[in-house]
């Protein structure tokens, strides 16, 4: 295990199915309010992580193509310099991290994402009183005001880091108490979560491979100078041409 | 590889011995002393949390999970990576187990009804007085000699559940019926015919190279998704080649969107296209299933040029995909929903099966693997439901006034059943429903008397699944938090489901023959036959440790415990066309399709209403997925309120969703909504497809066909915003040259 962290994502669309698992299981880690049938009417629910699914062509040569897309952690974020109060910033592990009572909501972060991936809050959060019990201790509740999005289930590592400090012992690749919820979720293993500095890490090893020539990686909108610090691997699709996509 | 703390609590399971293990794990002292009253449990040491290993049986499906539980409360669900059907992953629908534990609307104590039925107005009562009502109407049935009016109806139970079920219902001489609103029969009985085994062989997604389904969407609802899902991904990406698949279907379902090619079919033809593959290669494949087929001449009546046009598809397509199928090193054909939802289902699935005979993969890696029977005699897989003509049939003894009790517990007859067969009027006739339902389902919100069950997070099973992996395996399902309303006392709150009827059979002077007094005794002793087996991945020199073992593991399996036997091809007959209700008046087949709810059981679920549906987002409502050429002919936009018509006359509204990939004469319209009740997030919302279908049977077996309805649709002049994610953010600014979605044709992989 590398002296420093950098934390980042392979995303494998050819394994995606499209399926929401990863989505649901964010909500129920995160304390993400429950998206009611208003929220979605308003065009404000929430989702940290989403489905993007972009239609070809029509029927009945048809295809749907999915993407899970979620926070990028930018080494380059366009959301940090915009943000007036530095709730925003670029943490030592490599993470975008939002720090909620800092956040006055000035929604310029927002803005600058040109992954759309930060949702705000427009109400303040309701659950029924029973339905709390099942809230995340570990995950701050946000209020009405605020800005939020994907944080690679900071608290998971945050949790695993100090329980690997108190046992004397590295922070495991690949281990379920360090992943984020989408990675646990996915049943096609198509997020795979870990450090980019360890040149051992199943990411690392993706990341070698994948991103030479005729690898099938590639960052989202990487034209931006975003640098993300996930990598998507291509979709395979033998009845198309080389560089087609959506 | 040292385990950390973290896997070692996912391995702990939940009794006494798991504290001592914790114990001896030697952690530091202080971890243990944060906070820690003297008397207070293990798991409510503030800050610390422990995963437990359990079982949701939910929708059917068998997924091993661990529950994340911190101060007594269950905060997360995540899949066991021990369990061999799942291997780690797990379905929202296991998440969104939690909101049914803690669900604002549960029912936390036993209710008698004061008003009306149907009001909604209860009195608490005690468990006491409950099973005692219950109890005495059974005696006064048995004393007069007429216990077979009392009919019993649950969702298909198998594992002990099953066994104290069968128990009960004997020995108080009450009719049981298995419901399920999808009924799964057709598949079984075909996979019976064809593989000798009514059990749901396994697929071997994972090595096969050349996948050809029919009708089952397999990657998101179809049996046991998590699983196949776990399967496509290797199947995909996991080896050298990349495998290949085709789906067949009428509908684009979330499995043809992943496909290689969707081959799109006329409604209930997907059988007369596996009969012309098998026709195509008959000449080159000399195989027994053929030889019946030939010897009456069949075959040759489904050669590609006489079925083309009927199936529509081209000859050389029908070409092409026997060729592919055959040729592949280790193909698999599977079938199911809408393809078996006709009234020729049966033949359908039994043809598409059948292929798989063809290419002799039963038994092979890459093809269908067989299960073997339960390890152990008294206990099994859920036998398959009842058929849908038997609850026609009891539909009208209620109405002729020949059903005295009800019993239901997790099966929805009032909200599942089409309205032509007059269920919700024959239940008016039935004096005294009883349900155990945990929410007010459908069924709950006009019964009589409800005793209310735990939710399974707080109960003991066992589950001998009805798709399994190849192998023997018995999930175990144990309590991970104490019951919610346990502070409502022991005269309040709810009990296990088993627990209840051993109760009721002990206060009626029944023996049921039961080893124990509780369900978890029942378990528990259930378990010494397994651990005297000694064999499978738990094994230990005293039961204690067996017993605590398949608790930490959530089961117990035996990899080595296989089905050898490859039972002989039974004769094959043919497929016939499929008939619908309606008819050339009727311009829309209805296909009927699972989405987020399951078949409606899981509208309670917040977080399920909320997910969007993978084909076109929408949230929360019914919707209906219509053509968008067709949509523009008809001036019809997306939120323009429809009236599905078919022709039995009667009629639900959805809302209309465009989409490009919808074939021109379907209606897809998603299952799960439009209940009487079901909480705050279900009551009368959406519409229920399945109430307005019409009375189509399958042609053996008497379940309803599904699929087999037509209808016309009007434009009511109403609109409503459909609920969907699609548009919630902003399109990302891309250009010709950068893709959000980029594909490769695999050239250099």
């Amino acid at each position: 295990m590398a002296d420093s962290n950098k934390w980042g994502m392979v995303v494998d669309i050819d394994r995606c199915t499209g399926c929401q698992g990863c989505v649901v299981a964010c909500q129920a880690e995160n304390n993400i309010p429950i998206n009611l049938e208003e929220h979605f009417n308003q065009r404000r629910a929430i989702q940290w992580i989403r489905i993007e699914r972009y239609w070809e062509g029509e029927y009945p040569n048809v295809k749907a193509r999915f993407i899970p897309i979620m926070c990028q952690h930018c080494g380059n974020a366009p959301c940090e310099p915009v943000c007036p109060v530095y709730a925003t910033y670029h943490n030592d592990e490599g993470m975008n991290v939002q720090v909620y009572n800092r956040c006055i909501g000035t929604r310029f972060c927002a803005n600058g994402c040109p992954y759309h991936i930060r949702f705000f809050n427009f109400w303040e959060p309701e659950w029924p009183e029973s339905l709390k019990n099942q809230l995340n201790p570990d995950v701050t509740v946000r209020s009405r005001g605020i800005m939020e999005k994907c944080s690679f289930c900071v608290q998971r590592i945050q949790r695993s880091t100090r329980e690997a400090e108190r046992d004397g012992v590295d922070l495991e690749d690949g281990d379920r108490g360090l992943n984020p919820a989408c990675v646990n979720a996915c049943a096609t293993n198509s997020i795979i979560f870990g450090n980019f500095n360890d040149p051992n890490s199943e990411v690392s090893i993706i990341k070698e491979k994948e991103m030479k020539e005729g690898g099938r990686g590639y960052g989202l909108l990487e034209n931006l100078g975003t640098d993300p610090n996930v990598i998507y691997l291509k979709k395979v699709d033998e009845s198309v041409e080389v560089g087609h996509g959506h | 590889m040292a385990l950390t703390r973290r896997q070692f609590l996912t391995l702990m399971g939940g009794s006494a011995g798991a504290a001592v293990l914790f114990q001896a794990c030697g952690l530091p002292e202080k971890e243990l002393l944060i906070d820690s009253p003297p008397s207070m449990p293990e798991d409510l040491v503030s800050g610390i949390d422990n995963w437990y290993a359990t079982t949701s049986q939910q929708a059917g499906r068998s997924e091993g999970i661990v529950v994340r539980v911190m101060e007594g409360r269950a905060k997360k669900v995540e899949g066991n990576p021990d369990y061999p059907l799942n291997l780690g992953g797990h379905s929202a629908l296991s998440e969104a187990a939690l909101q049914g534990l803690y669900h604002p609307d549960r029912i936390s104590s036993p209710l008698v009804r004061t008003g009306p039925r149907g009001s909604g107005e209860y009195r608490e009562i005690s468990w006491e007085d409950a099973i005692g009502r219950l109890s005495s109407q059974l005696n006064e049935l048995e004393t007069a000699n007429e216990s077979n009016r009392a009919v019993f109806v649950t969702n298909p139970q198998g594992g002990h559940l099953g066994l104290v079920l069968n128990r009960f219902v004997d020995a108080v001489g009450a009719r049981h019926l298995a419901y399920e609103v999808l009924e799964n029969n057709i598949l079984r009985n075909a996979l019976e015919e064809v593989f000798g085994s009514d059990s749901i062989p396994e697929f071997d997604i994972d090595n096969a190279d050349f996948i050809l389904s029919f009708g089952a969407d397999f990657l998101s609802t179809w049996i046991s998704p998590t699983r196949y899902a776990r399967g496509y991904g290797e199947f995909r990406q996991g080896h050298e080649h990349r495998g290949k698949l085709i789906h067949v279907d009428s509908r684009f379902s979330l499995t043809a969107a992943n496909a290689d090619q969707w081959v799109h079919v006329n409604p209930g033809t997907e059988g007369l296209l596996a009969m012309s593959i098998m026709q195509v290669l008959s000449s080159s494949h000399p195989d027994p299933v053929f030889q019946s087929l030939d010897s009456e001449g069949i075959l040759d009546s489904y050669s590609p040029s006489n079925v083309a046009g009927e199936i529509g598809v081209s000859e050389e397509t029908i070409k092409r995909i026997a060729e592919e199928f055959s040729h592949s090193k280790h193909p698999i054909a599977l079938g199911g929903g809408s393809a078996g939802a006709h009234t020729n289902g049966s033949q359908n699935l039994k043809a598409i099966y059948s292929l798989n005979r063809v290419v002799s993969n039963v038994g092979e890696k890459g093809g269908i693997i067989l299960n073997p029977k339960s390890p152990i005699d008294d206990i099994g897989a859920a036998e398959p439901a009842n058929n849908f003509s038997e609850f026609h049939t009891l539909a009208e003894e209620m109405k002729s006034g020949n059903v005295s009790v009800l019993m239901v517990r997790d099966a929805d007859i009032y909200y599942g059943m089409t309205d032509t067969a007059d269920m919700k009027a024959a239940l008016n006739n039935v004096p005294l429903i009883v349900s155990f339902g945990g929410i007010n389902d459908d069924i709950t919100s006009i019964a009589d008397l409800i005793l209310p069950q735990h939710h399974f997070l707080e109960d003991w099973g066992t589950d001998v699944p009805v798709a399994g992996p190849g192998y023997q395996m018995i999930g175990f399902q144990q309590p991970v938090v104490r019951p919610f309303f346990e502070h409502r006392g022991r005269n309040l709150g709810t009990k296990g489901f088993a627990d209840i009827l051993m109760t009721t059979a002990q206060v009626m002077g029944k023996d049921l023959g039961l080893e124990g007094q509780t369900f978890q005794e029942v378990i528990k002793n259930g378990a010494k036959k397994l651990y005297e087996l000694n064999r499978g991945q738990v094994v230990s020199n005293t039961f204690e440790g067996f017993w605590n073992g398949v608790l930490q593991r959530g089961g117990w399996w035996d990899v080595e415990a296989k089905e050898s036997a490859v039972p002989d091809v039974r004769s094959l007959r043919g497929v016939d066309s499929p008939e619908f209700g309606g008819g050339s008046q009727q311009e829309f087949y209805i296909q009927p399709f699972v989405s987020t709810l399951g078949d409606g059981h899981y509208s309670s679920l917040p977080w399920l209403q909320a997910m969007p549906d993978p084909i076109s987002t929408a949230t929360w409502q019914t919707w209906v997925e219509i053509n968008h050429k067709v949509a523009e002919e008809k001036g019809l936009s997306e939120g323009d309120v429809l009236e599905i018509r078919p022709a039995n006359g009667r009629v639900i509204k959805a809302l209309a969703m465009p989409n490009p990939a919808v074939p021109p004469d379907i209606l897809g319209i998603p299952i799960g909504q439009g209940h009487r009740d079901g909480g705050r997030y279900s009551a009368g919302r959406g519409a229920n497809i399945m109430s307005v279908l019409d009375l189509k049977m399958d042609s053996e077996l008497n379940s309803l066909a599904w699929a087999a309805t037509k209808a016309n649709i009007t434009i009511s002049g109403e609109w409503m915003r459909v609920p969907k994610f699609e548009n919630t953010v902003p399109e990302f600014p891309r250009d010709e040259h950068h893709s959000i979605i980029e594909i490769t044709s695999g050239e250099h992989h």
